[in-house]
């Protein structure tokens, strides 16, 4: 078998502080296969978001952060790489979603500006001619209709919707092996974001892309991962393939998690405790479902 | 760009109502302070009859209205009235004086962008750094003092202790430069002379410099506080994400957005300038329209205060337009309310 998109082995983070270090993730394992939709569930402040700044690289430049940890790439090891074959990376090979998609576009340029921006890392010097051709293209695979008058168009003149679909639309223009993932959509109202979502999953099938959603909306998690994977405070918790984490959920916290899921039939919101010691129990991997089956 | 130009016919316009109001104002203050300008001018030998025949002439035993009424009859017709303390038209005074001071100015402006902005844009690249943090010492320290006091320290230092440059003037009296626009830099180079256009920029430099200081320590903080406010928008991290070179995140998506809070503050800062060089232009014995300003108040030249505070506002309206016209140019979302407007 082909070596993993993206294989996290023991990944460890903490903050410096003057109160001294502050641990953040204490030891997470996790990796996701080509093509592969792969959730990582859990609360804000779980570590979930961090994750995959780590895997970009974009938490390294924090000069508090104290990372340790194995991470692969396609089989390579990224802290092995050169500064600028890591950096390579960015934008061509993995591409990252954001929550809010109108204010993670720039103000001050037109969406067909920055989309060359984002054209030009994969293929540099990319005339605005070609460029253009091609962001047209990406835009009409995201159901947009008029592509032209939205690359003309700023991000403050879409609604949250059509910039949703720019922001994948951009993602997935290189042609990336790996997408990020990072509360998609969770700005957006909940039927646009289910429309998007949707989107986001076909097209990433089609690139052959590999997707790690991260996200605290169960629902969304049920319907567009293969796996998942449960984080609590720093720890993955349990992991297994959706249908069975979701119908046998194994770990307390797990279990506290799908039962805080509003009912549409009422009864409010159960009450459960904020931290038990049951939520500190070991990992439960699913049969067949542990790092060590599934990477034999 | 039809909407640039809605924009600005529309500034042109309130503008335009704007002077008439300062020009009442200052109408009205100028007669309220005390002292007979009549007698001012004419000296305590002058005779009751001669008093009375200037105050006349001034008109100035009529109704304030009636007074108000002759000064915007004349001022249609282009004519400030004479000044009392040059005894030339007020027109011509200012068309004397003004171009010094304007050269300042500009020279001030100049350099308060051409050092604060990329000041500040060093110092938020770099937060939390050393750079950062000398760069803020020093910026604080320009702010922190006055243009006439950094006119007195820079004269002192740069003139008097280590003689770099010249005291005080414009330019050395051994030049002699046909006046063609006023403006020294621009009439020495018409005229050829390339030794004088020297001379004349060395003059300019500290007087310049001194006035630019504050603006230049105001204009670092505040791009600086901006940029770095700037830095923890969701788009910058989605500019890291894409792997973005760091220069063009700092160009493009830190320091550009940014500029448009920056800018209108700047150009506020240049218009305070005119304000500021009165000082400066009095340390540095700068014959400019600042301290011909200062000498008419003085002798309570009625025609020649009124004269320089509209010119002055004028000025000063000038820059905010140009400001709000650059602030359109790099902020869309206000030229594409206007359009929509």
């Amino acid at each position: 078998m082909s070596a993993p998109t993206l294989k996290i082995e023991d990944l460890k983070l903490a903050f410096k502080t003057h109160r001294g270090l502050i641990e953040v993730l204490h030891g997470i394992s996790l990796h996701i296969r080509k093509g592969e939709r792969v959730a990582l569930v859990g609360e804000s402040g779980s570590g979930k978001s961090v994750t995959a700044r780590i895997v970009l690289g974009l938490l390294q430049q924090m000069k508090t952060a104290r990372i340790a940890g194995k991470l692969e790439f396609e089989g390579r090891e990224l802290d092995r790489l050169s500064r600028r074959d890591r950096h390579q990376l960015r934008g061509t090979k993995m591409s990252m979603i954001f929550q809010d998609p109108t204010s993670s576009l720039n103000p001050t340029y037109t969406i067909g500006v920055q989309f060359r921006e984002v054209l030009d890392r994969a293929k540099p010097g990319i005339s605005a001619a070609d460029a253009r051709l091609k962001a047209v293209e990406a835009l009409a695979d995201v159901s947009i209709h008029e592509p032209e008058r939205v690359l003309d168009s700023y991000a403050f003149q879409l609604s949250g919707g059509m910039n949703q679909r720019v922001m994948i639309a951009m993602a997935l223009a290189n042609n990336p092996s790996l997408l990020l993932a990072d509360e998609p959509g969770t700005a957006l109202d909940v039927t646009v974001q289910a429309q998007t979502l949707r989107l986001m999953s076909t097209l990433a099938e089609k690139h052959h892309t590999a997707v790690l959603f991260i996200s605290h909306n169960l629902g969304v998690v049920r319907e567009f991962a293969d796996r998942v994977y449960v984080i609590y405070q720093g720890n993955i918790v349990e992991q297994g393939p959706t249908g069975a984490l979701f119908d046998n959920p194994r770990h307390p916290y797990t279990r506290a998690l799908l039962a805080a899921v509003p009912r549409i039939t009422g009864g409010g919101i159960p009450d459960i405790a904020e931290t038990t010691d049951d939520f500190f129990a070991p990992l439960a991997a699913h049969a067949g479902f542990s790092e060590k089956e599934l990477l034999a | 760009m039809p909407s640039l130009i809605r924009l600005l016919a529309k500034r042109l316009g309130t503008s335009l109502i704007v002077l008439i109001g300062v020009s009442l104002l200052i109408f009205a203050i100028a007669r309220v302070i005390p002292g007979d300008p009549a007698r001012i001018a004419l000296g305590p030998n002058a005779t009751a009859e001669a008093i009375a025949a200037l105050r006349d002439r001034l008109h100035l035993d009529q109704s304030f209205l009636t007074q108000y009424g002759y000064f915007l009859a004349d001022l249609v017709r282009g004519d400030l009235g004479t000044s009392l303390y040059t005894n030339r038209p007020v027109t011509s005074d200012i068309a004397q004086f003004l171009p010094a001071t304007l050269e300042l100015v500009i020279i001030a402006g100049l350099m308060m962008v051409a050092f604060g902005l990329p000041l500040g844009i060093l110092s938020a690249r770099h937060r939390g750094t050393f750079i950062d943090h000398a760069i803020r010492m020093v910026t604080l320290l320009g702010v922190s003092a006055p243009g006439f006091v950094w006119a007195v320290i820079l004269m002192l230092v740069f003139a008097y202790f280590l003689p770099l440059f010249p005291i005080a003037g414009r330019i050395s009296d051994s030049f002699t430069i046909p006046p063609v626009s006023g403006f020294l830099l621009i009439d020495t180079l018409l005229a050829g002379n390339i030794r004088a256009f020297g001379n004349a920029a060395w003059h300019i430099v500290l007087p310049a410099f001194a006035l630019a200081l504050s603006g230049i320590g105001q204009a670092a903080r505040l791009v600086r506080s901006n940029m770095v406010e700037t830095y923890d928008k969701p788009y910058i991290e989605m500019a890291q994400s894409y792997g973005f070179a760091e220069k063009r995140i700092a160009r493009r998506y830190a320091f550009r957005p940014s500029l448009i809070p920056s800018l209108t503050i700047i150009g506020l800062d240049f218009a305070a300038m005119l304000g500021n060089a009165f000082l400066v232009e009095a340390v540095f014995a700068w014959p400019g329209l600042s301290r011909y300003g200062v000498a008419v108040i003085l002798r309570k030249d009625l025609n020649a205060i009124v004269g320089t505070v509209l010119i002055m506002s004028a000025l000063f309206l000038i820059v905010n337009i140009v400001v709000d016209l650059l602030v359109s140019i790099i902020n869309p979302r206000i030229r594409l309310s206007q359009r929509a407007s």
